[in-house]
């Protein structure tokens, strides 16, 4: 793999990150706003949107790293026609766009809370379509080991799987910072406390469910690889005999911080007395969740072989 | 959309040409201003920008490949922007002359960044490499000293004129020899690293090296067998292969038998795999069957040869010594069965049964031997047995048909040289020149020395001076690297080396005084096509000599100057254009068409024959009339030479096999079990070419080891290994290839030996592993007989 | 039918000597690393002890290739930007101005045309001597084959001329791209997808 190939990472990892994050920031704020009113929802949400811009921008900027000539990266875009990789852009773009302008409205509280719904669920569909380009980019029919629906499957998991572990940091650091600044409601009884112990058993669950999804995907994925073509094989065998430890590693970590650490969350987040560890949790779930998604998609570009001559 | 205009060509063309100033301006540290008269990089640049126009120089490519290959040079503003080949009509008449990569590759040469740029002196100890610049009159005046002091001290018998190949013409050791005959002569070689038992076994066997039919001849065979000949990568002449190609076209089928499936047995219509070193003993089982099932050509054997059964024996030679004998075991109980030849060649009794009848039955056959097959222990038996063959199923002298040798010359062009007498007559093999810096007073006849006068039984002297002219075979391409960097470091021995090289060779390491010389392309020279007798090349001048450098002729017409010889070696010419049409007058006289100032321009002229040249056919024809200058007037199965030499163990009669010394059959075996060679590899002419990145990449150096061997050791491809025995060690990553047999190692020879600080090779460098060791007749190189072990490194 | 110009490849008679790539780095000036046409080796077959000896069906062929200026190639669907881009004669060719190095198309090409050029920052290949043969010369791969190997011309008749084989291992299956090229197989060449024969000389490619 090219060293930077670890621009692609970068951006395909942030970029599928802000866009998770996004979309469960949504859900969260709909069940919190059912459970407690539009007021305490936002006061929830509105810091934790903040951390979902610079994770988009700074992967964009990654994305130019990797590009030989970065000066003319604006040229991209120039083939909506047939290239994924335009579309891909482009459609970074809009949600970038949509979801800005979603943010402004929502903290200067602009327009109705409809309306910014409105726009809140647009530029959660373009990030759903840009998720998809980005598996498109990759689904190639000369790169076998890519052109399987097993892409999108895991672009899509990772897309919810650190949205959900991002925005329970995203909620976790909100409500520490409400504390410090002595707000109501943020004592062991307090209402933010008890939607954030809500917020994160939900996620907790959802991570341990997406996480099951990854490895249910993994070893029909491994299969598929093994006994294709010629092309996957060697794929498969870059993935197995070079980063065997990547791979095992890569599984070790999301068990550990989805599953495990997932569970304890769960239970910590229904003991009003256990608020501090809950909170710990999920930031070291959060990192190793983090590390996990990263070592695998530098699997997936370590894997690149090409049909033919390879 | 796309502006193919004239415009576009000519700013991808400015474009291209800038680059390629600026990369080599870079790659020279800016010394590219010198040779372009003195212009900085971006004047240079603005020149190119506003180029004029693109010309092209007629040359040829000119190194120890045996291609002569045309080459046309596209110069802007004296900068050499890329290379063509032969852009004449190809017909199969007259084909083109094209270059393969090397040559195509020689722009990377030129413009090298460690082309050595000024004369320099030795400072430290003689192989350490360490060197100062100094001025070419000091240079000049070093050496002519040195010549003069070792002169009178000892005598011209103490000179020699190193073995180099690496140029020709006006240029390399052709330049130097005529310098030190002019100034007393030295002591002479016979014999080549190439072919030294070819050399000294066919006048004793056939009378003649004109041997051979031409290459156009092959379409007339039906079928080709070709025991490790390699010419697709040694190549061995232009359109070598593509001769090949018209021959299977026309029909013919092409075996080869080789250790490794060389990329001439890849490409080939078989491949038949044997151990190295015994090719005699499979010529012996071929022999045998064809005598057993009555296939052999008695009548040509009868009417042409000597020696083949005892009823044909010279007079006055017992029964039981000619070739049918030893076949058959009258002497020793061994009849030389398909099962005895198998244990020994790995080839199977079946294939050996049906290649011998094959040969036998297929008519003509062309049996055509590689040189690397005589470049071992007993290379003298290897060429022997090849002729035997060819006379045993009598394709020699007709068209279609072959000697059984190869290579060789099946036509001469009168074509001059600026060779001059030596007075010395003495002369040693090439390959003992390490012995005679050692020894050199206590060497005698046994020893190979030729030219005694009556009563002399030894050299006069041990070699005292050594002018390298345009050679790594110093250190690099002779045995026994190690061994040979002790007897040249101790300069009590050598007394002094100087060298004309482009680059700092391994060998130029070892040079007192190393002088900077000139390609071919930064100077006039002329060269013509080996052994075809065919084409004659006016190597053009391309561009002016960069840095310092000088010609070859030009130095040692300096050095004449200084030692009161410049009249005599200048010869009263004043260019090398002169000496090239002194040289090329008689061409009229076999070739009207021939006219100088065409060739000149034309930078080529082939002189087209009628029909092909057939080697011996004079002979074969009326064989009183054209008898062979051997003793018996015949082809010599029995050598009479051989038997003279009075050591049957060794230099048996006929072509016998006898096992190595250092083989599977040896006692070294338990400690170092395979056999290593190192093939002539496309991506060097020998040595030269080995720092050309393009060559490089295209084929880097590797070991080639079976997957057996590798998987016995547990080396994988692409690991570095150690190869080692005795005699040193080189650490190289491997090529774990199926196209080599079990338990043979290659290691391409001509990488340029780099020792680390353990002294162990990094380069690939397999005369690390080789030996000193010569051949019991020519007294010629064994380089391809040695037994290494292998461990991952 | 479009014109597409297309390369034809003797393949019974290629001896695997690189001349066509060399000749090809110094015309285009092709620092290391970038090559546009390569010469792949391509090994099959075994050894097997018989009783005393090692028998063998050990077979060897070589394949040279550049860019095959497919009529339906991949690179020009996934560059982002354009500058993969093909001329009326079929030639596809990449318009520096444009590229941005991105390397979509490496990944994407079968055959190793595109070649990333570090010192540009952008990807270079093949251009089939576009300025040669607009001047009625053949491209220097051409020029320079030693066993006259190499030839180029309008795919159709090459097709009518030679067939239609397109498909030597380790090329891909041709439906992917669509190659022009016409190859005359070696007599032991296997095809695209077969088992038990493998690229010998991956380091040199």
């Amino acid at each position: 793999m090219d060293t930077r190939d670890w621009a692609l990472v970068i951006f395909t990892i942030c970029a599928q990150m802000a866009v998770g994050s996004f979309i469960i920031l949504g859900v969260v704020h709909f069940f919190v706003e059912r459970k407690s009113g539009l007021q305490e929802a936002d006061r929830m949400s509105d810091r934790a949107l903040l951390a979902i811009g610079p994770v988009l921008v700074l992967g964009t900027l990654a994305s130019f790293l990797h590009l030989g000539s970065p000066i003319n990266g604006w040229r991209a875009i120039s083939n909506i026609d047939s290239s994924w990789l335009s579309r891909e852009i482009l459609f970074n773009v809009l949600f970038m766009g949509a979801g800005a302008v979603f943010a402004v409205m929502q903290w200067r509280k602009l327009s109705t809370a409809t309306i910014r719904n409105a726009i809140a669920v647009v530029a959660a569909l373009i990030g759903v379509v840009l998720v998809v380009s980005m598996s498109q980019v990759y689904m190639i029919r000369t790169v076998p080991a890519w052109d399987t629906v097993a892409t999108v499957l895991s672009f899509f998991t990772t897309t919810f799987l650190l949205g959900a572990m991002a925005m329970g940091t995203a909620y976790a650091a909100n409500y520490t910072y409400m504390q410090r600044k002595s707000e109501p409601g943020c004592g062991p009884e307090g209402a933010q406390c008890d939607l954030l112990r809500y917020a994160l058993r939900g996620l907790a669950v959802a991570s341990i469910v997406l996480v099951g999804v990854t490895f249910v995907i993994m070893p029909l994925y491994m299969g598929y690889l093994s006994n294709d073509s010629a092309a996957t094989q060697q794929s498969a065998d870059i993935i197995v005999n070079d980063y065997g430890v990547v791979l095992g590693l890569r599984l070790a970590l999301v068990f550990l911080g989805a599953v495990l650490l997932g569970g304890f969350i769960y239970r910590t987040a229904s003991d009003p007395t256990r608020e501090r560890w809950m909170i710990n949790l999920a930031y070291t779930a959060f990192a190793l969740v983090l590390i996990s998604e990263v070592l695998g998609r530098f699997l997936f570009y370590a894997s690149q072989i090409t049909s033919g001559l390879g | 959309m796309e502006d193919k205009g004239f415009l576009s060509n000519a700013v991808k063309g400015v474009e291209l040409n800038r680059r390629s100033f600026l990369k080599w301006n870079a790659a020279l540290g800016g010394a590219a201003a010198l040779a372009t008269g003195g212009l900085t990089a971006s004047q240079m640049a603005l020149k190119a920008a506003a180029a004029g126009a693109e010309t092209v120089v007629p040359t040829s490519c000119a190194h120890n490949c045996g291609g002569r290959c045309r080459i046309l040079v596209h110069v802007q503003d004296g900068v050499i922007k890329r290379l063509t080949t032969d852009d004449r009509p190809d017909t199969l008449e007259d084909p083109q002359l094209r270059a393969c990569q090397r040559g195509r590759s020689y722009r990377q040469r030129v413009y090298h960044t460690d082309r050595l740029k000024y004369p320099l002196k030795r400072v430290g100890k003689r192989g350490d490499g360490q060197y100062e610049r100094i001025s070419w009159d000091e240079a000049i005046a070093t050496v002519a000293e040195a010549m003069q002091r070792i002169k009178d001290e000892y005598g011209p018998e103490a000179f020699i004129n190193h073995y180099a190949s690496g140029a020709d013409g006006m240029q390399g050791a052709g330049t130097s020899s005529r310098l030190l005959n002019l100034f007393g002569g030295a002591l002479n070689e016979y014999g080549s690293y190439s072919a030294a038992c070819w050399e000294y076994m066919l006048p004793r066997v056939l009378g003649t090296f004109t041997t051979a039919n031409s290459r156009d001849d092959w379409k007339n065979s039906k079928l080709i067998v070709m025991f490790g000949y390699n010419p697709m990568e040694m190549v061995g002449g232009t359109n070598t292969m593509y001769y090949l190609k018209q021959a299977k076209q026309a029909g013919a089928k092409v075996i080869v038998i080789d250790p490794r499936q060389s990329m001439t047995a890849v490409w080939a219509d078989e491949w038949i795999p044997i151990h190295p070193g015994t090719d005699v003993a499979l010529i012996a089982a071929l022999a045998y069957v064809m005598i057993s099932e009555g296939l052999h050509d008695q009548e040509f054997l009868d009417t042409y040869t000597s020696g083949f059964d005892d009823a044909h024996l010279p007079e006055g030679i017992p029964n039981g010594n000619s070739y049918k004998s030893y076949v058959m075991g009258d002497q020793d109980d061994q009849p030389k069965t398909p099962e005895w030849a198998e244990a020994i060649t790995g080839v199977s009794r079946e294939r050996i049964v049906r290649l011998a009848r094959e040969l036998a039955l297929t008519k003509p056959a062309a049996i055509y031997q590689g040189w690397g097959g005589q470049r071992r222990a007993y290379g003298e038996q290897f060429v022997h047995a090849g002729i035997t063959l060819a006379a045993m199923t009598g394709n020699i002298g007709i068209s279609g048909g072959s000697a059984g040798t190869g290579g060789m010359t099946s036509r001469y062009l009168p074509t001059g040289s600026l060779g001059v007498p030596n007075p010395i007559k003495l002369a040693i093999s090439t390959f003992t020149w390490t012995d005679a810096i050692v020894r050199g007073t206590e060497m005698g006849a046994a020893d190979g020395v030729e030219g005694l006068a009556d009563g002399q039984e030894t050299l006069p002297y041990n070699i005292k001076f050594i002018y390298n002219n345009a050679g790594n075979a110093l250190i690099n391409q002779h045995g026994d690297i190690n061994k040979t960097k002790e007897i040249l470091a101790d300069d009590s021995l050598v007394e002094f080396i100087v060298t004309h090289e482009q680059f700092m060779t391994p060998s130029a390491k070892f040079s007192d005084i190393i002088l900077p010389a000139t390609t071919w392309m930064e100077t006039e020279s002329m060269t013509t096509s080996w052994v075809m007798g065919d084409t004659v090349y006016y190597m053009n001048k391309v561009i002016e000599p960069l840095f310092e450098c000088k010609p070859d002729f030009e130095i040692c017409a300096l050095i004449a100057d200084q030692l009161g010889l410049g009249d005599q070696y200048r010869d009263g010419k004043e260019t090398h254009e002169d000496w090239i049409r002194e040289w090329t007058a008689g061409l009229k006289d076999v070739d009207p068409t021939f006219d100088f100032d065409t060739f000149k321009a034309n930078g080529v002229h082939v002189v087209l024959y009628d029909k092909p040249a057939i080697g011996l056919s004079e002979f074969r024809a009326d064989p009183e009339a054209n008898a062979l200058s051997t003793p018996s007037g015949k082809i010599e199965i029995f050598c009479q030479a051989k038997w003279a030499a009075d050591d049957p163990v060794e230099i048996p009669a006929v072509a016998s096999y006898i096992p190595e010394w250092e083989g599977p059959q040896s006692d070294l075996v338990a400690q170092y079990p395979l056999q290593i060679q190192g093939h002539h590899f496309h991506a060097r002419s020998h040595s030269t070419y080995d720092n050309i990145e393009w060559l490089r990449e295209s084929m880097p150096q590797r070991l080639f080891m079976n997957p057996v061997d590798a998987d016995a050791r547990g080396i994988e491809d692409g690991d570095k290994v150690r190869i080692f025995n005795d005699r040193g060690e080189v650490i190289i990553p491997v090529r774990v290839t199926k196209r080599i047999m079990p338990g043979v190692l290659d290691l391409p020879q001509g990488a340029w030996y780099d020792p680390d600080e353990n002294g162990i090779d990094r380069a690939g460098c397999i005369n690390v592993l080789t030996s000193h060791h010569p051949t019991p007749f020519a007294k010629g190189t064994s380089q391809h007989t040695n037994l290494v072990e292998v461990e991952k490194a | 039918m479009a014109k597409q110009l297309a390369f034809y490849y003797d393949q019974s008679v290629c001896t695997g000597c690189k001349a066509c790539q060399v000749a090809c780095k110094d015309d285009n000036d092709l620092s290391s690393g970038i090559i546009w046409r390569r010469v792949v080796e391509i090994n099959g077959g075994d050894w097997i002890k018989q009783g005393a000896t090692w028998g063998q069906n050990i077979f060897t062929y070589h394949l040279s290739l550049s860019c095959n200026h497919c009529e339906e190639g991949i690179c020009l669907e996934v560059c982002p930007t354009g500058a993969m881009h093909k001329r009326e004669d079929g030639v596809v060719l990449i318009d520096e101005d444009k590229c941005i190095g991105c390397r979509y198309c490496e990944w994407a090409c079968p055959y190793e045309a595109p070649q990333y050029n570090d010192d540009k920052g952008k990807m270079s290949k093949c251009d089939f001597c576009y300025n040669y043969i607009d001047e009625g010369l053949p491209p220097a791969c051409v020029a320079a084959c030693p066993m006259r190997a190499l030839d180029f011309g309008e795919l159709s008749e090459l097709q009518a001329k030679y067939g239609l084989v397109d498909n030597i291992y380790p090329m891909p299956d041709p439906s992917l791209t669509k190659p022009a090229i016409v190859i005359t197989p070696h007599a032991d060449a296997a095809l695209a997808g077969a088992e038990g024969v493998s690229i010998g000389n991956v380091e040199e490619i």
